[in-house]
């Protein structure tokens, strides 16, 4: 069975929330990473997180919710998040990123094409396509990153966290279906 | 623990510095910087070093912008987003430029008080006057002189890395006229707070710079370029007469 309407708002809402949440984490680690190499990369891609959450907060208008409808995803996922911006080691960081949360992304955009219904939802498919596709390219411009400076090539903390991530499959605070109960007491 | 600051710069007007690695230097006042004479055979390398130090603290300002406003209207976010990235490739064409012409990272001290004056800044609409509308715009006269300079060289890639980012800089300065324009008219009193921050900058830049170093102004205002950015006719004489007066001590100074 497919997303319905407001399953496909408030996974496309969730994922915005976690685009929003990557552009602030970056945002925040510029001034307080010390290589200047790094702080450009991170200044970069502040960008390409911004267009990505730009592109689903206005489809998310479009499935009945509000503009820019960024509900927060489920406790455990949250607190994954949080741990990942508390980072301060620059290698951390960017293992972290580029080794754990840019795939876990690409893989939750993946799922989320499998679970809705292409033709009927093609809006969100063709902006899904278009975040994923610049997600490749951020990974390699890391990796140009780390060839230039190798002392930022080793983080104990990715390969934790990408084990992390890959744990939590349930990341979306679906709201209660219309008309149920839990809707008509929320 | 708050970081050490020149003894002759007023802690009220610098907040902590940015984060920069081991290879760098960072000075407080234009005076412990390596000022080279006009015609020195480092002076252009000791220009992008120090040109690439100033574009990555605006990178972090904008940055920090993003980060510590949330609730600020997202077509603005996204505009310093968008600046962020900007700014990181300028900075990173600096770099580039001065690798390429055999220079070594950290070779020059750098300043770090654009970054310090901004962190004393707690408005977003002081953030933006200071930031984009005032050392933005008088980076924008200062690119226009180095693109003619460039060209004279024969310099080429010099002259397209400034061409490039000057079209960069008047987005930057147009947005936030654009949003500074909105929000004092939807908030009259915010322009009070425009003018504590412009007055703090001002101070904390003389500091900086003293007599000495004010004394290298020696650029026109790019008044086209100041009309694409936002700047109303009037805005644009009060930069021409201030920036005049400016000119004529300097003149004066040089005897």
């Amino acid at each position: 069975m497919t997303l319905n309407v407001r399953e496909r708002a408030d996974t496309i809402g969730t994922l915005r929330h976690i685009s929003v949440f990557a552009m602030e984490t970056l945002a925040r680690w510029v001034p307080t990473t010390p290589e200047l190499e790094a702080k450009i990369v991170l200044g970069r891609h502040i960008w390409e997180f911004a267009q990505h959450a730009d592109g689903l907060g206005r489809r998310t208008h479009e499935l009945r919710a509000a503009m820019h409808y960024s509900p927060a995803p489920t406790d455990p996922y949250v607190a994954i998040l949080e741990e990942w911006r508390a980072l301060t080691a620059t290698a951390d960081r960017i293992g972290t990123l580029y080794d754990a949360i840019i795939p876990d992304l690409d893989a939750r955009y993946a799922a989320y094409l499998a679970a809705t219904d292409v033709f009927l939802d093609e809006p969100s498919v063709r902006i899904v396509e278009r975040n994923r596709a610049d997600l490749p390219r951020m990974i390699e411009e890391s990796r140009a990153l780390r060839k230039e400076r190798p002392e930022l090539a080793a983080s104990p903390a990715a390969a934790a966290m990408a084990r992390r991530l890959a744990a939590c499959t349930e990341y979306v605070s679906f709201r209660a279906p219309v008309g149920s109960t839990a809707e008509r007491l929320a | 623990m708050s970081a050490p600051l020149h003894p002759r710069l007023d802690p009220a007007c610098f907040g902590e510095p940015a984060a920069r690695d081991e290879r760098f230097t960072v000075v407080d006042i234009w005076h412990d910087c390596v000022n080279l004479p006009d015609g020195h055979p480092e002076k252009a390398q000791e220009f992008f070093h120090r040109q690439m130090n100033e574009e990555a603290a605006v990178l972090e300002n904008a940055a920090r912008s993003l980060w510590e406003f949330p609730d600020a209207d997202w077509d603005l976010r996204m505009w310093l987003a968008r600046q962020c990235a900007d700014e990181a490739r300028h900075t990173e064409n600096y770099r580039r430029l001065f690798v390429s012409r055999g220079g070594r990272l950290g070779q020059y001290p750098v300043l770090g008080f654009q970054y310090r004056i901004l962190g004393k800044v707690h408005t977003l609409i002081g953030r933006l006057a200071v930031q984009n509308r005032t050392f933005e715009a008088d980076g924008l006269d200062a690119v226009t002189h180095a693109i003619t300079e460039a060209r004279e060289a024969g310099d080429d890639e010099l002259a397209a890395v400034y061409d490039a980012q000057q079209a960069d800089e008047i987005v930057h300065i147009r947005f936030a006229n654009e949003w500074i324009k909105r929000e004092a008219a939807r908030n009259p009193r915010a322009l009070i707070a425009m003018g504590q921050a412009l007055a703090l900058a001002a101070r904390g830049f003389q500091q900086t710079f003293d007599r000495e170093g004010s004394r290298v102004s020696k650029y026109g205002v790019a008044e086209d370029l100041r009309t694409q950015a936002g700047f109303s006719p009037e805005e644009i004489q009060d930069f021409v007469v201030i920036t005049e007066h400016r000119r004529a001590i300097a003149r004066q100074d040089a005897g």
